[in-house]
């Protein structure tokens, strides 16, 4: 189920705030777990088996390490269980097909593809993540053990974070799932709902109407990759029309993920959680250091915490923080997608990241205006290398056309036709609209206000466009 | 309780986040089903039978989110508000898949062949060469140009339509060696200043179809129709298809013209195939009921059935296969033939040859628009079964 659709404002949403408030304090994570499932089973029925194995895998390994005790070795074995259980879900769905095409063109095998696997499950990229936190953190005795399946389940699979993250770890929440009493406050419910709406606004309002302008250029495909809209296609646009095309996107791109985390955590405070933050303005960065700070935080928490700071972080020199470095950015890469271009992508900012750290940091700190320029313009590029690989873009024409001026359709009817949208864009990549939220909703009447003019003109673009699924949807 | 309440009306917010929420959740249970909204011209999804095997394969979850999406109360309300807020808020030049031109005309956006156009569109050239050549000096192909090509100045800032002129050039060229070409550009360019297309539908005009069939009486040496010896009806307040589109609040509606005739149109059914014809009705050339509705366009020779004859005033016969552009031109074709036979690809799927044959056509005009021409995926019909 997407969020922003009808069928989740009026129909889910109500539905399971009302039983959930309405349930007794200790039934209330029963009813989050069930309510889950079906958000869960709603797309694609036949994944349900997949969550509930998921589930007892990662249950069952707690409960074991718990009764391990002292016995070093038999923890280890559950923790491995639980790791390889989880890992082993996401390899499998992910990315067999990358595997069986890379090793049939690099030995030139003709291995057949494994069918049924063009559906990635809903957001597993993100709950085998959450689990593997879980286990982790219980190896390392950092937090208790869950007792109450019910418990556990209604963690993993708590339909705000579900689809998009942000990455919850277990230890964040922990603490909230156990209060049953005055579980939600008012003031908390209300921040809930503001956070929610600003989030449907920026999917809904810059997002997909932004996204029209790249798709103008590249056209629009079905899940098949069959073209069902015309396009003027890459090669018959003029650069500056293709930069134009690629800032869009990466506005486009920012909006969605960061529109549908906000969402998120929007209605995870409404249950009276308080996830954490997973943007926090990035595209105001001055270095790519500071981007990846400000950019999807839960998932470079992840690595950092799970990957790179075992593997030694910077503590053992300046070569094996660069390796550490390598190994992180090849597997961010792949998180993003099954494909050549998403680990190519990681390695684009691993070898920026690693230029930055040995020398070039000092300097961007002097620096005012270029920092920010020097960032965009990397992060813009990195964006045409991520979505290099989709229908109608292919990665060799698309960075021709960025860097070898060429004419081709002029840019100036699309600076005209979304001249105020890409206006609001931007200033809602910088902390202004945030200002100018926190002065007037001290006002009474101001904030609701606002709430509901967004609230009312998201769902007219609901009701009025053909609905554009979650970017992120296979990741 | 009264704590519950007395916390709610602190909060304006919360109160009408939830009333907004809830509100739409009981206001859709109680809001009437409909089949059809006139206004986009559309079949409204309805709610989808259930089984246990459709859940299973995932169709009734799609389906039932598509039924809640398409049945929300205020439907037509929610779409002009997005449709206010793209050209008032967001000041942008397109809605809808729609242009929004000067003098309040509507063009329908293609800045390129869709990659599906790109193959149909050789395909449909072949088609109409194959079928003009094994029917020598009988056939005309008139393709009529788009109004962003008639009315380039109108169109918004720098508007990167696709070259309509080098794809009818393309076309010209090679249909022209088996059939007559009729092509308009010249005729409409040079009579531009009048009401050729509608603002806010994809047609042309009762005038711009008029221009068109005159230009075919002068190829023919044909005495055209006159106008002033007939009664012009006009139908106020059409608002077509691209509007159904662009839902622009601003739109002017258009105003629909026929002349009233004693012609009469006979609708077949052609499920027999062309040598076992029933006739199903016979009535006059305007469906009255159409121009009530909103779809008014659809009034003239009843929409678009598959074959259907009409009576005229002149001398022997032809026989149009068309796209629903004929459909205001055929009547200016009752002064010159007694027997009009209209032909619609989309709807016969029969062999033309044999039609021709056995309805005795020894002429055809082949009258499609660059729009539809392009996109097609009917012509094939006309070398299904050829005789010769």
């Amino acid at each position: 189920m997407v969020f922003s659709t009808i069928l989740f404002l009026f129909r889910f949403l109500p539905i399971t705030l009302a039983l959930y408030y309405l349930s007794p304090p200790r039934l209330k994570n029963a009813t989050l777990f069930l309510c889950s499932l079906v958000f869960y089973s709603w797309g694609e029925v036949r994944f349900f088996p997949v969550m509930v194995l998921l589930i007892l895998i990662n249950y069952c390994s707690g409960l074991g390490m718990e009764k391990a005790g002292e016995r070093q070795g038999l923890r280890r074995f559950f923790l491995i269980f639980s790791v390889a259980g989880s890992l082993s879900m996401l390899v499998f769905f992910k990315y067999t097909n990358f595997l069986i095409t890379s090793l049939n063109a690099i030995f030139g095998l003709s291995i057949g593809l494994v069918s049924g696997l063009e559906v990635l499950p809903l957001g597993i990229s993100f709950y085998t993540f959450q689990t593997m936190s879980y286990s982790i953190d219980v190896y390392r005795r950092e937090v208790p053990t869950e007792h109450n399946i019910i418990d556990f389940g209604a963690y993993v699979v708590m339909f705000p974070q579900l689809i998009a993250g942000p990455i919850v770890k277990y230890r964040d929440v922990a603490a909230r799932l156990h209060v049953f009493e005055g579980r939600c406050s008012w003031e908390q419910i209300e921040d809930g709902v503001c956070l929610f709406t600003f989030g449907l606004a920026k999917k809904v309002l810059l997002a997909d109407t932004i996204s029209a302008l790249w798709l103008d250029i590249i056209g629009t495909y079905s899940s098949s990759g069959v073209q069902t809209g015309a396009a003027i296609g890459l090669a018959n646009a003029s650069t500056p029309l293709v930069w134009l095309g690629v800032i869009a996107y990466s506005l486009q791109l920012y909006f969605d993920f960061s529109g549908y985390s906000l969402m998120g955590i929007g209605m995870g405070r409404m249950l009276g959680f308080d996830f954490p933050q997973n943007f926090n303005l990035p595209y105001i960065s001055r270095s790519i250091t500071e981007f990846w700070t400000r950019w999807h935080m839960t998932l470079s928490g992840w690595f950092k915490e799970y990957v790179y700071i075992p593997l030694g972080g910077n503590r053992k020199g300046k070569r094996r923080q660069i390796f550490n470095l390598f190994v992180v950015w090849c597997l961010t890469g792949i998180w993003h997608g099954a494909n050549w271009n998403f680990i190519l992508w990681g390695l684009y900012y691993f070898v920026l990241l690693v230029i930055e750290k040995l020398f070039l940091l000092p300097v961007l700190k002097k620096g005012r205006v270029w920092p920010h320029i020097y960032t965009m313009f990397f992060v813009v590029v990195g964006w045409g290398l991520f979505v290099g690989n989709e229908p109608g873009v292919g990665l060799g024409v698309l960075l021709h056309k960025l860097f070898i001026p060429s004419g081709g359709v002029s840019c100036l009817y699309f600076l005209r036709n979304y001249a105020v949208l890409l206006a609001v864009s931007i200033v809602c990549c910088t902390p202004l609209p945030l200002k100018i939220w926190d002065a007037i909703k001290q006002n009474r009447w101001m904030k609701p206000l606002i709430i509901g003019l967004l609230l009312v003109l998201s769902v007219a673009y609901i009701v009025g466009s053909g609905n554009s699924p979650f970017l992120y949807f296979n990741f | 309780m009264k704590s519950f309440w007395n916390n709610l009306k602190q909060r304006p917010v919360l109160l009408l986040f939830f009333g907004f929420l809830f509100g739409f959740l009981v206001l859709d249970g109680l809001w009437p089903n409909r089949e059809f909204s006139e206004l986009e011209n559309k079949k409204l999804a309805q709610f989808p039978d259930f089984s246990l095997e459709s859940l299973l394969r995932n169709e009734w979850t799609a389906k039932y989110g598509d039924y809640v999406k398409e049945q929300v109360a205020f439907r037509d309300g929610w779409i002009d508000l997005q449709s206010r807020s793209e050209t008032l808020l967001f000041q942008k030049a397109e809605v809808g898949g729609q242009l929004l031109g000067g003098s309040d005309m509507l063009f329908t956006k293609a800045f390129a062949l869709k990659g599906s156009e790109e193959r149909q569109l050789p395909r449909n050239i072949g088609a109409v060469s194959q079928f003009a050549a094994r029917h020598p000096g009988q056939v005309t192909f008139l393709l009529a140009p788009s109004a962003s090509l008639i009315y380039p100045e109108k169109l918004p800032f720098h508007a990167p339509m696709l070259d309509e002129n080098a794809f009818l050039d393309e076309i010209f060229a090679a249909v022209g060696e088996s059939a007559r070409i009729l092509d308009l550009r010249e005729p409409f360019t040079a009579h531009k200043d009048e009401y050729l297309y509608y603002r806010t539908d994809h047609h042309w005009t009762s005038g711009g179809a008029y221009l068109a069939y005159t230009a075919f009486c002068a190829q023919e040496g044909l005495a055209p129709f006159d106008p002033a010896a007939h009664t012009a009806v006009e139908v106020p307040e059409f608002y077509g298809t691209s509007y159904s589109s662009a839902r622009n609040w601003n739109a002017v509606p258009d105003v629909i013209t026929y002349y009233e005739l004693p012609s009469r149109q006979t609708i077949w059914d052609v499920t027999g195939g062309p040598q076992a014809l029933t006739a199903l009705s016979e009535d006059d050339l305007y469906d009255q009921d159409a121009f009530a509705t909103r779809d008014k366009y659809a009034a003239f020779l009843h929409g678009n059935p598959g074959y259907s004859t009409v009576t005229g005033e002149g001398e022997g016969s032809i026989l149009v296969i068309k796209d629903s552009y004929a459909n205001c031109f055929v009547p200016y074709l009752t002064a010159n033939y007694a027997r009009i036979g209209v032909l619609d690809l989309r709807n016969y799927s029969y062999s033309v040859d044999a039609l021709m044959q056995a309805e005795g056509y020894d002429q055809v005009l082949i009258l499609y628009n660059f729009q539809s021409f392009k996109s097609d995926g009917y012509l094939y019909n006309l070398n299904r079964d050829p005789i010769g």
